[in-house]
C-alpha cells in the first residue's frame, strides 16, 4: 500500500477528484446562478460556466422589501447572543479551569448535559415561556434562545482553552505584584485572544444558522430573520431563480468566510471531545 | 453544633484528614470562598431558566390539556396521560415515528460511509488533491443551511434544476420535467442527500484527524509483514478511529434524528404530510394548531428517544479522562 503503481495514483486522484466536485459543485451553483440573466437561467441551454456575469440579481435581491431588516435582524440577534454568551462564558470558563471548589464537577456536568440538549424538542415550553414573559416577536427573546444554543459550547471551549494557558505565567504575575484581576487582565485575557476569537465565531455560525426558533418566535413579518425569510422565497421571488440564489449568497458569504477563518479549530474542536481507548 | 459535627467526623473518617481541610477552608476569607460562584452565576441561571426550565415545563405541560382556550383564560387542566394515550393511539404518529427513524438511519449510515471512505481516501491523495478535496468539504460545510436547501431546490428544480438536464443530456430523456418532490418519500430522499451531504466534512474531517495521529511506521510495520491493504487497514487504521466512530455516530443520530429546518424549508413536510417527520409533527401540533399539551407529549417521547440513544455516549464521555470533570 505503500507503493502505489501509476494506474492506482491516478485512479485515487480521479475518484479524489470526483468527489471533491460533488461536494464544490452546489456552492457553485448557487455563486453562478446569482450571476446569470434571467433568460440564461430560464432556457433549456446547458451551460455550466457562464460566459457573462451580472450583478442585476444582487441588486433586486437586497432591494426586495424588507431586506435590510431582515438582514439587521439576523445580525442583532447572532452578535447580541454572541456578546452575552462570551461574557457569562468567559467569567465561568475561568474558575472551571481554575480553581477548586465545591461543585466544580456538578457545574461542568450541567454544561456538558447542556451542550447535547437537543433544542429542537423544546420550543412549545419556549415558546409558552417567552409569550408569558412578551417576548414573543421581541429580537431579545431571540437573544435569549440563542444564548442557550451557544453558552453551553462556549464554557466548555473557552474552560479547555484557559486551561491552555501555562499556570505558571499567572503565577508569576502574582509574585510580581499584580492582583488577580490585574493577572487575568494583563496576561490571561491577551493570551486567551485567539480562544476568544474562535468561540465566537462558532457562535456566530450556529446562531446565524438557527432557523427553528426564528421560524416559531417572530410571527410579525418585520421581525423575521435572514433565514426565515429565504425560506418563504418562493412568495418573495417566484420563479426569479437568480434573485433567490442571490440572497442565498449574500446570507451565507458571513458564515462562509468566518468559517475560513477557524476552520482547522474546527476540525480539533470536533475531536476535542472524542472518547479515545 | 460543632459538638455533632465533630462526633460524625471522627466516627467516620479520621479527624487527622479532615481537620487541616476544615481549618484552610476557615481561614480563607468568605469573599474568596464566594468568588467562583460568582463568576459562575450568570451561566448557572441562563442555563438553569433557558434549557432547564422549558425541560421540566414541556413534562409538565404533557400531563395539561393546553390548547389555545386554555392558553387564553391562564386555567391549568390536569388530563394525566391523556395527551399520550391520544398521541400513542394515532395510527399516523407511529407512521411518521417510522418514517423519522428509516430517515435517520439511512441519513447517519449514508453520513458514516461516506465519511469515513472520503477519511481513508484523503490519506492516500497526493498533496494537491487532497487539497482541492478538503476545500470542497469546507465549503459543503460552511454554507449555511437554508441557503444550501434553496440551493438544492433550484438543483432539483423540475424545468430547468441542472439535475434534470444533466440526466437529458446524459440519455435519459425520461427525466426531462421529471419531479423530484411528486411524493413524501421522493422529497425525503432528496433532504437526506441535503443532510447528509452536508454533514459528511464534519465526520470526514473528524476521522482523517484520527487517521494521520496514526503513525506512517505501523503502517510500514504491517506492509513489511505483508498485511495487504484491508488488513493493514483492520489492523492500524480501524483501531484509530473506531472510538472517533463511536462518536461521531451518536453525534450523527442526534443531529439527524431532530432534524427540522431542511425539511421544513424543503416541502413543510407535505405533500399530504409525505415528508412529515417527528419535529415537523411537534410543529404542526404545537405552534400551527396550538394543541400545546398534545405536542409537548409528542417531545417528552422525542426526547426519552433521544435520552436513551445517546444514553451510552453521555456516559463514555463523562467517563472518558479527556473530559476532565
Amino acid at each position: 500500500m505503500l507503493r502505489k503503481t501509476h494506474a492506482q495514483r491516478l485512479a485515487l486522484a480521479v475518484v479524489g477528484l470526483v468527489v471533491a466536485l460533488v461536494f464544490f459543485f452546489p456552492t457553485y451553483w448557487m455563486f453562478t446562478t446569482a450571476l446569470k440573466t434571467p433568460a440564461q437561467i430560464l432556457s433549456p441551454a446547458y451551460d455550466l460556466i457562464p460566459l457573462s456575469a451580472t450583478f442585476k440579481n444582487f441588486v433586486n435581491a437586497v432591494t426586495k422589501p424588507g431586506f435590510t431588516t431582515f438582514l439587521t435582524n439576523s445580525l442583532i440577534v447572532t452578535l447580541g447572543a454572541v456578546a452575552c454568551s462570551l461574557i457569562a462564558g468567559m467569567l465561568a470558563a475561568v474558575p472551571l479551569a481554575r480553581l477548586r471548589f465545591r461543585g466544580r464537577k456538578g457545574f461542568l456536568l450541567l454544561v456538558l448535559i447542556a451542550q447535547v440538549a437537543p433544542l429542537e424538542a423544546l420550543f412549545i415550553p419556549m415558546y409558552l415561556i417567552m409569550r408569558d414573559a412578551d417576548l414573543l416577536n421581541e429580537l431579545p427573546g431571540l437573544i435569549l434562545v440563542y444564548v442557550a444554543l451557544t453558552l453551553p459550547f462556549t464554557v466548555w471551549t473557552l474552560r479547555g482553552f484557559v486551561k491552555g494557558i501555562p499556570v505558571e505565567l499567572e503565577e508569576a504575575g502574582m509574585v510580581d505584584g499584580c492582583g488577580r484581576w490585574g493577572v487575568f487582565r494583563r496576561i490571561t485575557l491577551p493570551l486567551l485572544g485567539p480562544g476568544l476569537v474562535a468561540t465566537s465565531v462558532f457562535g456566530f455560525i450556529t446562531a446565524w444558522n438557527e432557523f427553528l426558533y426564528g421560524l416559531v418566535f417572530m410571527r410579525d413579518k418585520d421581525k423575521q430573520t435572514l433565514p426565515v425569510w429565504l425560506s418563504t422565497f418562493k412568495t418573495a421571488f417566484g420563479t426569479d431563480w437568480g434573485g433567490i440564489m442571490a440572497a442565498s449568497v449574500v446570507y451565507a458569504i458571513p458564515a462562509l468566510i468566518f468559517f475560513l477563518l477557524v476552520q482547522r479549530k474546527l476540525v480539533s474542536g470536533g475531536t476535542a471531545g472524542a472518547v479515545k481507548g | 453544633m460543632t459538638t455533632t459535627v465533630d462526633t460524625a467526623r471522627s466516627a467516620g473518617t479520621p479527624p487527622p484528614a479532615a481537620r487541616p481541610g476544615a481549618r484552610r477552608r476557615a481561614r480563607r476569607p468568605l469573599a474568596d470562598v464566594a468568588v467562583p460562584y460568582l463568576m459562575m452565576l450568570p451561566a448557572v441561571v441562563l442555563i438553569v431558566a433557558l434549557l432547564g426550565w422549558p425541560a421540566i415545563q414541556v413534562l409538565l405541560i404533557s400531563f395539561r390539556k393546553l390548547d389555545l382556550g386554555e392558553l387564553v383564560k391562564g386555567k391549568v387542566v390536569w388530563v394525566g396521560f391523556d395527551n399520550y394515550t391520544n398521541v400513542l393511539s394515532d395510527p399516523g404518529f407511529w407512521e411518521i415515528g417510522l418514517r423519522t427513524v428509516l430517515f435517520t438511519a439511512g441519513a447517519v449510515v449514508a453520513t458514516l460511509l461516506l465519511g469515513l471512505g472520503i477519511a481513508l481516501l484523503m490519506r492516500h491523495l497526493s498533496r494537491w488533491v487532497r487539497i482541492v478535496l478538503q476545500v470542497s468539504l469546507v465549503l459543503a460545510w460552511a454554507t449555511p443551511i437554508i441557503a444550501t436547501t434553496t440551493v438544492f431546490q433550484w438543483i432539483f428544480d423540475q424545468q430547468y434544476g441542472i439535475l434534470n438536464k444533466t440526466l437529458v443530456k446524459l440519455g435519459f430523456d425520461s427525466f426531462q420535467g421529471h419531479s423530484w418532490f411528486s411524493t413524501g418519500g421522493d422529497v425525503l430522499i432528496v433532504i437526506g442527500l441535503l443532510v447528509v451531504w452536508q454533514a459528511v466534512p464534519f465526520i470526514a474531517f473528524t476521522l482523517y484527524a484520527g487517521l494521520i495521529g496514526t503513525s506512517k511506521d505501523l503502517y510500514e510495520a504491517v506492509a513489511l509483514d505483508g498485511a495487504g491493504g484491508w488488513q493493514a487497514f483492520r489492523a492500524v487504521s480501524w483501531p484509530a478511529v473506531k472510538p472517533l466512530l463511536t462518536m461521531v455516530t451518536f453525534l450523527s443520530v442526534l443531529w439527524d434524528f431532530k432534524v427540522i429546518a431542511q425539511v421544513w424549508a424543503m416541502r413543510q413536510g407535505g405533500p399530504d404530510g409525505g415528508s412529515t417527520t417527528l419535529p415537523v409533527l411537534l410543529y404542526l401540533r404545537g405552534i400551527a394548531a396550538s394543541h400545546f399539551g398534545i405536542a409537548s407529549a409528542v417531545a417528552v417521547l422525542m426526547l426519552i428517544v433521544l435520552v436513551a440513544i445517546t444514553w451510552r455516549y453521555m456516559r463514555l464521555l463523562i467517563r472518558s479522562p479527556e473530559t476532565e470533570l
